[in-house]
């Protein structure tokens, strides 16, 4: 399974958005999906979460002025859904499930070893931007506890052994 | 009309009222927060739960339309009273103790619930989740925020998306965790943002110019009319010991629902200013107190004898004001008037059905001063009328133009003898032979005729500073003095009873009945602020 | 049983459309659109179909609930948000059989007369939602799906829409607020969706499964598929098992077999020596099981008069090793997080319940505590809430303090008091009468 890494586009460059040819095509595409422009806000968002790596408070407003809606109220859309970056976040966003199947079988172990691999708890990311932790709810892969999603992914049936392999194949700066 | 019985007293209604404004209406006050008159419905506080005979579950009040027969129990039901209870309970699990320090209380409205619902206990020994650095969080020029005092009705947002239609404010994550905020933390500089402060039931959002000034149930309220602009939204004048400290809405479906905007909510303070307090006469260049007995009979002479009379009155004057004055000095006196009008800002407001009005006056009376016959004049005008000497000119409200504060109008002042009507600090009192101190809005009584063709009166809340006299019972004391006794009117009602006889536009209007509501008790309205 | 729903599992190949069409694929589709589209419905409901997402309302009636005379536009929605933990059967089928799926939602989307289909997928099914893409592109290709659905006069497009990490927009009327591009709060109801849903229009919204069950009504007729399980609670049901068993998965079943067969024989029993101690039927949204009911039948009724719900048929299974207290804590952690915070007793509520069991669990239990937990379950459901989501918390919390009482007491019996909060100390600059002696 290859993981891609993230590229998460500065801030700085973020402080105006303008979508490129390429963006506004697929933007125009989304809108004929849906009778209401504001309905095309999900799909937007995850495009530019794709080509951005996050939702900057400048893509925001771009989304926001392509789109009809004030600022604020796309703002609040962002901030419902835990999927979507408010910070740029690291290369491989670490993503370990504490639901009870998982924590029942084997997920809670899973969580200590990564705190303790790599030195960080739930919401911090590596010094060196590798990898980012977080607690997430059930990701619908009971049946194969422990599960991890790194980035785009599913990782599972996880040991320790299993995910520290594919951990040591991602920092390496190869797909696992 | 479909017949609803609520906790047993029928009433009927019109059919799509829902249980809470039906309830109202029979006398029976189901408790709500998320529930607004002028908001949509969301049935997110659960407290307004009540029973309707055959159904298994309670229903929402505010969510429930009334059907033809309904049996609602609210106050009479054991199992409502259970529900409230744990409603509230809920409430109070995270809300803070801050009574004390919340500008809130006194018009709280979980403060109200709580106390009807009459428990002083809890199970909850947790500890309570904070947002720190939301507690005393300035978000726009006019509101504070305490996010931990938070109901999560979201009556603010809705405001803001459906009313003043900025969608300016936004819930930011969920759960318990939700939190009210602006864009990127932005200003909140909505045109109506004190409205947001308004709405919220608790101290979440409060106003800015009000905190920590005067405790709620100290404050008495009097019905007037906001000075402006000419929409003339209806408000409220809170006041407490002479001094005027907010204006909150009244509410008029017609003109301004349960709203005011920033601009003409906030000339409340303005109405405390009181920089002059006796009659002064320029004597040799130098200002003379004197008493108001001299001054009248002093100007009444003068008056009898001018052969040119000229005055400058302004929109922003009261119906009962500019009839005097056009009695006396037109009528009577054989004298020229005009009315200066300005054109300010553009105002607007949504009134009940969710209409705009919209004013580019800046006065609030303009439209009455036009039914009154009189001649309205913007500034190039009124500097050709003040052209050349005149016996007499009389300016009755000076801060109602800005040309009156130039340089080249006071020079034209300058000129001959000049009366001015002044409350606040202004240039013409450099140039005028008499002052005369007028009493403000908030210490004076008559109607205004808005844009749309109200007439509104306006009630008085304070005494007036010093021995300030409303500008109607100085034109009055003039009359008097003239001996012009058809116009020995003693009160702004006898006034009005004489204008509604005499001019078309306001025959069959009686003063009485354009009174607003006083308020009672310091708060009885629960969706007002 | 012959699989139906996980019929490609195991397959090579199958998710392309020319082993699905080789298979007999579309032959149901083809059916419906040579009938009437009310007759489509009522073959759905004549085979007794269940809502597989939750809910188990029957599918055909709700078909029935759209006006038939509304000018439209109606919408179909195929509910992908599968977040109910325990549950992972919606993927299965996805991975396997993309065009089961599309099938069913367009036989769906035909019998309400809908012209345009969403699949609302959750945001984590990256490679579940660029299959279901792959298939209608597929699908398109080949005159399937778009305009003159098989050559007829019926035109259905399907768009694939992500949702963002959130279990409540897997409630209907969440769902539709979220597709409409908003958060995800549940509407009030009355109205419901089948009359204003979706853009204010008709809207069915319909799970995964239960679409893909479908298909085989309409080929093998609703006899056929009442004819497995048992009145009312009929056809195949693909039942999710996690949790302490040896073999947790997905596994197809006729309806109404037992929770024993499942447990022992299917998954072959509790892992390494240990002993069932507790189950959840259906997802953890239901109240829990205890091992006196192993033998209840794992249907939607047979469930229901056992205190529980069959749900989504998600079972998690807990052995001994299991502190119930933390199971408990667990998920209260789950419904804290996903509550959406519109109201008050669900928001507040989920939080509370959250922090007590936390309490209990670091060894600063109060005896009051259950009674509490029991208090809060009480008035966060039974129609206190806008939605379900305050029962989902309300019933697994509320049975397990119900239902292991001496846990509980275990954990306050040797609990301590809770530290007290460290509290800043100010500086007071003054003197203090009757302190310092004055």
């Amino acid at each position: 399974m290859s993981t891609a890494p993230i590229h998460a586009v500065p801030a700085e460059q973020l402080a105006t958005v303008t979508f490129d040819a390429t963006m506004e095509e697929r933007i125009a595409e989304l809108l004929t999906h849906y009778p209401t422009k504001r309905a095309a806000l999900l799909p937007v968002l995850w495009l530019c979460q794709q080509r951005y790596g996050w939702i900057a408070p400048g893509v925001i407003e771009a989304v926001a002025a392509r789109l009809g809606e004030s600022p604020a109220f796309v703002q609040g859309v962002v901030t419902f859904y835990t999927m979507f970056y408010t910070s740029p976040p690291a290369r491989y966003v670490l993503q370990v499930c504490e639901t009870l199947s998982c924590a029942l079988c084997g997920g809670k172990e899973l969580v200590e070893h990564l705190k303790t691999k790599l030195g960080i708890g739930f919401g911090e990311r590596t010094p060196d931007g590798t990898f980012q932790l977080v607690g997430v709810q059930c990701l619908g892969a009971c049946g194969s506890a422990p599960v991890v999603q790194i980035n785009d992914d599913y990782y599972e049936n996880l040991t320790i052994e299993k995910l520290d392999a594919v951990l040591d194949e991602l920092a390496k700066g190869k797909e696992a | 009309m479909p017949k609803v019985t609520i906790d047993g007293i029928a009433v009927e209604v019109p059919a799509g009222t829902n249980l809470i404004e039906a309830a109202r209406l029979a006398g029976v006050n189901i408790p709500f927060f998320c529930y607004h008159p002028y908001l949509s419905v969301v049935g997110q506080c659960r407290i307004c739960m009540v029973e309707v005979e055959g159904a298994p579950r309670l229903a929402i009040a505010c969510a429930t339309p009334v059907t033809d027969g309904m049996v609602v129990r609210s106050e009479t039901s054991p199992r409502v009273k259970e529900a409230r209870d744990a409603v509230m309970e809920f409430l109070l699990a995270n809300h803070p103790l801050d009574c004390p320090v919340c500008d809130q209380a006194g018009e709280c409205l979980l403060q109200d619930h709580s106390f009807s619902e009459g428990r002083d206990t809890t199970h909850m020994v947790e500890t309570r989740r904070t947002f720190p650095g939301f507690e005393r969080r300035l978000i726009g020029p006019h509101v504070i925020q305490n996010q931990n005092r938070c109901i999560h009705c979201s009556r603010c947002i809705r405001f803001t998306q459906e009313i003043s239609e900025t969608a300016a404010l936004t819930y930011k994550s969920r759960g318990n965790h939700a939190y009210i905020d602006t864009f990127d933390g932005q200003p909140f500089t909505d045109p109506f943002s004190a409205c947001a402060a308004d709405v919220c039931p608790v101290g979440a959002l409060t106003v800015r110019e009000f905190r920590f000034r005067k405790r709620a149930w100290k404050l008495r309220s009097t019905p007037s009319v906001c000075p402006g602009c000419s929409i003339g939204c209806n408000l409220w004048i809170d006041h407490h010991e002479r001094t005027v400290y907010r204006f909150t809405p009244r509410e008029n479906p017609a003109i301004n629902a349960t709203w005011l905007c920033d601009y003409g909510r906030f000339l409340a303070d303005s109405l405390n200013e009181a920089h002059y307090l006796h009659p002064l006469h320029r004597v040799d260049g130098q200002l003379r107190q004197v008493s108001w007995g001299e001054a009248i009979r002093a100007l009444a002479l003068d008056l009898a004898a001018a052969r040119t009379l000229r005055v400058v009155a302004a929109g922003t004057l009261s119906n009962e004001t500019l009839f005097l004055a056009r009695e006396l000095f037109v009528r009577h006196l054989k004298g020229e008037l005009v009315v200066a009008v300005h054109e300010g800002e553009p105002r607007r407001m949504k009134n009940g059905k969710g209409e705009w009005l919209r004013s580019r006056d800046a006065h609030p009376n303009s439209e009455g001063a036009r039914r009154l016959g009189l001649e309205l004049v913007g500034g190039e005008r009124l500097a050709r009328f003040l052209f050349g000497a005149a016996d007499l000119t009389i300016i009755l409200d000076p801060t109602a133009h800005p040309y009156l504060a130039t340089e080249e109008a006071l020079q034209l002042l300058r000129v001959s003898p000049t009366l001015v009507l002044v409350r606040t600090d202004h240039p013409t009192a450099e140039v005028a032979s008499w002052l005369l101190p007028v009493a403000s809005l908030a210490a004076d009584e008559g109607t205004f005729t808005s844009s749309g063709g109200h007439v509104q009166r306006f009630a008085p809340a304070v005494a007036p500073a010093g021995e300030a006299r409303p500008a109607w019972q100085i034109l009055h004391l003039l009359a008097r003095g003239l001996g012009v006794t058809t116009l020995d009117l003693p009160s702004p009602a006898a006034v009005f009873a004489a204008l509604a006889a005499k001019d078309k536009p306001f025959a069959g209007l009686a003063w009485d009945d354009l009174v607003g509501k006083e308020r009672s008790s310091y708060r009885e309205q629960q969706h007002v602020g | 049983m012959e699989p139906i729903l996980l019929r490609a599992r195991g397959v090579p190949n199958s998710r392309s459309l020319s082993t699905y069409l080789a298979a007999g694929g579309y032959e149901g589709l083809k059916k419906a659109l040579g009938m009437d589209p009310d007759a489509v419905t009522k073959e759905v409901l004549d085979s007794e179909l269940r809502g597989r997402g939750g809910a188990g309302f029957p599918t055909g009636r709700k078909w029935t609930f759209v006006p038939r005379d509304h000018p439209g536009p109606k919408y179909l929605i195929c509910n992908a948000d599968e977040s109910e933990p325990g549950t992972f059967k919606d993927r299965e089928i996805i991975e396997y059989d993309p065009h089961l799926v599309l099938e069913g939602i367009a036989i769906a989307a035909y019998a309400i007369r809908a012209s345009t289909a969403y699949i609302y997928i959750r945001g984590e099914f990256v490679r579940w939602a660029a299959i279901l893409e792959q298939a209608i592109a597929e699908a398109r290709a080949h005159g399937i799906l778009g305009r003159h659905v098989m050559g007829s006069d019926y035109h259905l497009d399907v768009w694939v829409h992500r949702g963002a990490g959130a279990y409540i927009c897997g409630e209907e009327t969440a769902l539709i607020e979220s597709l409409e591009g908003k958060r995800g709060f549940p509407r009030l109801k009355p109205p419901f969706p089948a009359v204003v849903g979706v853009f204010g229009k008709p809207t069915v919204v319909n799970n995964v499964e239960t679409l893909a069950c479908v298909p085989s009504i309409l080929t093998r007729g609703a006899a056929w598929f009442a004819s497995i399980g048992r009145p009312r609670n009929t056809g195949p049901k693909l039942y999710c098992v996690s949790g302490h068993v040896r073999r947790p998965g997905v596994y197809e079943l006729p309806m109404g077999v037992t929770f024993r067969e499942i447990i022992e024989e299917h998954c072959g029993g509790i892992r390494d020596g240990h002993r069932l101690k507790a189950f959840f039927p259906g997802g953890s949204s239901a109240p829990v099981m205890t091992p006196d009911q192993i033998d209840v039948k794992a249907d939607f009724d047979a469930c229901a008069e056992a205190g529980s719900m069959l749900g989504s048929g998600g079972v998690i299974v807990l052995d001994d090793t299991v502190d119930m207290v933390e199971a408990a804590a667990n998920l209260a952690h789950f419904y804290a997080h996903e509550s959406c915070g519109q109201c008050t007793p669900c928001r507040e509520g989920s939080d509370w319940a959250q922090d007590i069991l936390d309490r209990i669990l670091a060894g600063h239990g109060r005896p009051e505590d259950p009674q509490t937990l029991l208090r809060i379950c009480t008035y966060a459901s039974q129609g206190m809430t806008i939605c379900p989501l305050g029962d989902a918390f309300a019933l697994p919390i509320s049975s397990i303090v119900k239902k292991f009482p001496a846990e509980f007491e275990r954990h306050i019996a040797a609990a301590t008091p809770r530290p007290p909060k460290k509290l800043p100390v100010l500086p007071w600059a003054g003197p203090r009468p009757g302190f310092d002696g004055q």
